[in-house]
């Protein structure tokens, strides 16, 4: 199997204003992730998993260590290059959907692909073919106050899954939502994985870290578990 | 996307977005004003000038024309003088004065310009005719109308009024010929123009072959400054004042007003500026949460910035847009205010519309519009992704 | 009484060679003093005329002209001399070109107009005040053109202190919404916006009037400077700080009240979490 990412000795400080001093958020992880894995990070809150999430797909940089993605240095690269890498090479689901709610389902997946100039026609028929994907083949033209949370969530992972990328990256994509629509999430995430693509979940929730294949545990910013479901 | 995007954070907050583009508005209603205020006088002023065609003016020494009583000695020796000079193609001596006229019981003061009826240098003919013998003249609506005189009515005109015998003297019986657009006089002026020697001779000695100035038309624009030179040369006992000069002086006359407009102009600019700074910087503030995770899913830093930008410049062009209609009443009603000015002649427009003034304005306001989107965009642009994530998410 | 005479003269700097005995004395105002590099005690040549025959005098005095609106954006320079030295220059024999009339009382006034008026000698007495009005009549149309330009300012203004106070209201619905959450009353928060308001709009305007002296202070050090004068171009006048308080207390009260009922009227919780704000996008994007 393929290594997809690879993350040596990440290490995460952070500055706290107003005298709070230097927080270790992460303090030397090493993780590697293989192409079409599906891992769960969880531990409790304020243990680094976000950050850790955040730091593999780009949005903040580790103050030491490296991590690849499919063998790109990450942690180097320069601000257009991780904005381009987010665009094509990841997707992000949040907790919080964060969908622009001037945009409709279909206008709010178009919209990386509108920044990745792909044509408009090429683009419309691919935001239509994930909405139909996760199940919202229905409700293209409603915006984000007029759908559920669930659905909201769903179009937010149609968004993610618009570039194509091999590496899907989620913030607790269950935790706005009820036990009900969680169940369905976690359902649509082994889909998505199933179909081929590499995700990593940041979670507390135990139905979704059972889910995976794979379960991380991190305390205190430090990996302290790393186990598969199936017992190896 | 992007024009879906910028419009739909100016339709969020349709009341604040209305307010700021009337704002706008205003602004640029004042700047427009300002900008016609600072060119237009002094455009409208050359117009009126060349509007005979006279490029030159000569008056006494150290005088503008008109300026003070003083007059030029031996006007016909010296007409006769500037008439040799080459490429002048026409003089036209005018001399200054007021009569007392009375038609019919009434009696009315004006200002009387003795004048060479074949040049028509100070005037239009609107009905009758130019006067062509000694004893007939031409007068204004208002002079018209202040004496209920009628074409080819006989008037008894005099130049002055000797207190020691309580009697008016240089009087004359003249017959009124014309109807005349006294071009340089103010609006509300009785006005009278009469042949120079007529009007010389009722001034009596004082007035005896002198002129208030001379107007000199040369053959084309470019041999002005020759001209000028010559008369220098040939009269030097009188100043000779081309257009750009009575511009420079006129400059300086009304260097308030354009000193105003620079002032004001310059204010309602940064008023502008800063109304749409505010509102973009909050609309930025209240949409971090949008901003960054179109950040995060990989929408360029520029991207977020020309959006912000295209937000600010929308504002300030349809602000702008409205703003020139609204300016261009406001024009007119301060013209209208300025137009009342004594002595000025009532063919200066002190706000002359030029499309370029328009032009001048909205470029103003759309480089305010960018400059005015540069700190929003530059603030939501330049956002820790992470840590800006983490601070929304608890917020 | 005092007889004024006017002429146009030309002056001519010469060396102190006094070319006669006692010449007499002129007053020549500051600007052509500083231009022309006179002091007191200076012998200059007046006459009628450029290049033409005149007299020598010496320079006695020098004066600052008055504060005559009229005059500031002439650049004409004014000279004091004896009435009969003028009269003989200019040939104007003995004559002048006005009387000016010392009175001892309002109605001392009225008598001597009517009494010089009647004597018809063929020339008119006027009241200084009629005069003035006259001559102050550019004076009136540059202050009703300041006094419109004044209006369209104060509209700009207006519409950016309503921005402001509206943003301002806007900015605080979160904490609205707490306080809602917690049980106080719309009236009372409702009240406690108007006091923000009204301490912004009193802060601002006392900020303004400071700044308006400040810019006055600085329009004023500009122009007279431009135009030699020493007349004020820009005054703040206690009747400017009323209408300038009285407008932002207005304005801000006004906003204030509209914005913070307009927020006491949505439900708390959608204040929270920002969802009042996604409908309205939602409604105004469709």
């Amino acid at each position: 199997m393929t290594r997809l990412l690879v993350a040596r000795d990440v290490k995460r400080d952070y500055h706290m204003g107003g005298g709070g001093g230097l927080v270790h958020a992460v303090r030397g992880v090493s993780l590697d992730v293989d192409d079409g894995d599906y891992l769960a990070v969880v531990g409790p809150s304020g243990c680094g998993k976000s950050t850790l999430l955040n730091l593999i797909g780009g949005i903040d940089r580790p103050s030491s260590g490296s991590i690849e993605i499919s063998g790109e240095r990450v942690d180097t690269m320069r601000d257009a290059d991780a904005t381009r890498f987010r665009l094509l090479r990841v997707g992000f689901v949040f907790q919080r959907f964060y969908l622009m709610p001037a945009l409709t389902a279909l206008e709010n997946v178009e919209l990386p692909l509108a920044e990745a100039k792909v044509a408009r026609k090429e683009r419309v028929a691919r935001a239509r073919e994930l909405l139909a994907y996760v199940g919202l083949a229905a409700r293209l033209d409603h915006r984000p106050t007029q759908l559920s949370g669930g659905e909201q969530q769903r179009v937010a992972i149609a968004r993610a899954l618009a570039n194509r990328p091999r590496l899907l990256l989620a913030d607790e994509p269950t935790g706005e939502l009820d036990a009900h629509t969680g169940a369905e999430m976690i359902s649509l995430l082994g889909q998505v994985n199933g179909d081929g693509t590499t995700i990593v979940v940041v979670t507390h929730d135990e139905d979704l870290a059972r889910a995976a294949k794979r379960v991380v545990h991190m305390r205190d910013g430090v990996v302290v578990d790393d186990r598969r479901q199936d017992g190896s | 996307m992007l024009f879906r995007l910028v419009w739909a954070s100016l339709v969020r907050h349709r009341a604040r977005t209305l307010l700021a583009v009337l704002g706008v508005a205003v602004s640029a209603a004042m700047l427009l004003d300002m900008v016609m205020l600072s060119s237009g006088m002094r455009a409208s002023f050359k117009n009126l000038l060349l509007s005979r065609g006279f490029q030159i003016r000569l008056s006494p020494k150290g005088t503008l024309p008109f300026d003070t009583d003083a007059t030029i000695g031996d006007a016909a020796e010296i007409s006769a003088r500037l008439r040799t000079i080459p490429d002048v193609i026409t003089v036209s001596p005018v001399l200054g004065g007021q009569v007392y006229a009375s038609a019919g019981g009434r009696t009315a003061t004006a200002v009387a310009l003795g004048v060479d009826p074949a040049v028509e240098g100070d005037y239009e003919i609107v009905t009758g005719r130019s006067p062509s013998t000694a004893n007939e003249f031409v007068a204004s609506d208002d002079f018209f109308h202040a004496t209920g005189a009628r074409l080819g009515d006989s008037v008894s005109v005099a130049a002055g009024f000797d207190p020691q015998l309580r009697a008016v003297t240089g009087q004359r019986t003249l017959t009124l010929v014309g109807r005349a657009h006294f071009i340089y006089m103010p609006a509300g002026q009785n006005s009278v123009a009469l042949p120079l020697p007529t009007l010389q001779a009722m001034r009596g000695e004082s007035a005896h072959d002198r002129v208030s100035l001379f107007m000199v038309r040369a053959s084309s624009n470019d041999r002005v400054d020759k001209v000028l030179a010559d008369i220098e040369r040939t009269v030097p006992r009188v100043t000779a004042v081309s257009i750009e000069t009575a511009m420079q002086q006129v400059d300086e006359r009304l260097s308030y007003f354009r000193q105003l407009a620079v002032i004001l102009g310059a204010v309602s600019l940064g008023v502008g500026f800063l109304l749409v700074t505010t509102l973009v910087t909050v609309s930025v503030n209240e949409r971090l949460g949008e901003i960054i995770v179109m950040r995060a899913i990989g929408v360029a830093r520029e991207r977020v910035v020309l959006q912000v930008l295209l937000e600010s410049s929308a504002i300030m062009l349809v602000g702008a847009l409205a703003g020139l209609g609204l300016g261009l009443v406001t024009a007119r009603y301060l013209n209208s205010i300025l137009a009342s000015f004594p002595g000025l002649p009532a063919a200066i427009d002190f706000f002359l519309f030029e499309p370029r003034d328009a032009w001048v304005a909205l470029g103003l306001l759309a480089v305010a519009g960018v400059l005015a989107g540069i700190y929003p965009s530059w603030r939501g642009a330049s956002l820790p992704i992470a840590v800006t994530l983490r601070e929304e998410a608890v917020a | 009484m005092t007889a004024a005479l006017f002429a146009l003269l030309f002056i001519q700097a010469i060396d102190s060679t006094p070319p006669r005995p006692a010449p007499r004395s002129i007053a020549v105002d500051e600007r052509l003093a500083a231009d022309a590099g006179l002091e007191l005690g200076d012998r200059v040549v007046v006459a009628s005329a450029p290049g033409g025959a005149g007299d020598t005098v010496i320079v006695a005095a020098i004066t600052r002209g008055r504060a005559d609106p009229s005059e500031v954006a002439r650049a004409d320079y004014r000279v004091r001399m004896h009435l009969d030295e003028l009269q003989r220059l200019t040939g104007y024999g003995d004559r002048v070109d006005r009387f000016a009339v010392g009175t001892t009382s309002a109605s001392a006034t009225d008598s001597a107009l009517r009494a010089i008026n009647s004597a018809a000698f063929g020339f008119r007495a006027h009241r200084s005040r009629d005069i003035a009005v006259e001559t102050s009549r550019t004076f009136l149309v540059v202050s009703r053109f300041h006094r419109a330009i004044g209006v369209i300012t104060i509209v700009a203004s207006a519409i950016f202190l309503l921005c402001i106070m509206l943003l301002k209201v806007d900015e605080r619905r979160r904490d609205i919404a707490a306080l809602r959450l917690l049980g106080i009353s719309k009236r009372s928060i409702i009240r406690s916006v108007m006091i923000e308001a009204t301490l912004v709009a009193v802060l601002g305007s006392a900020m303004g009037v400071a700044l308006g002296w400040l810019a006055s202070s600085i329009i004023n050090w500009h122009y007279r400077g431009v135009y030699r004068t020493p007349l004020a171009f820009a005054v703040v006048t206690p009747g400017i700080v009323e209408l300038a308080v009285a407008l932002s207390l207005v304005l801000g009260l006004g906003a204030g009240l509209a914005a913070g009922r307009r927020l006491v009227r949505q439900p708390p919780l959608d204040l929270l979490t920002g969802r009042h704000e996604s409908r309205r996008t939602a409604r105004a994007a469709a």
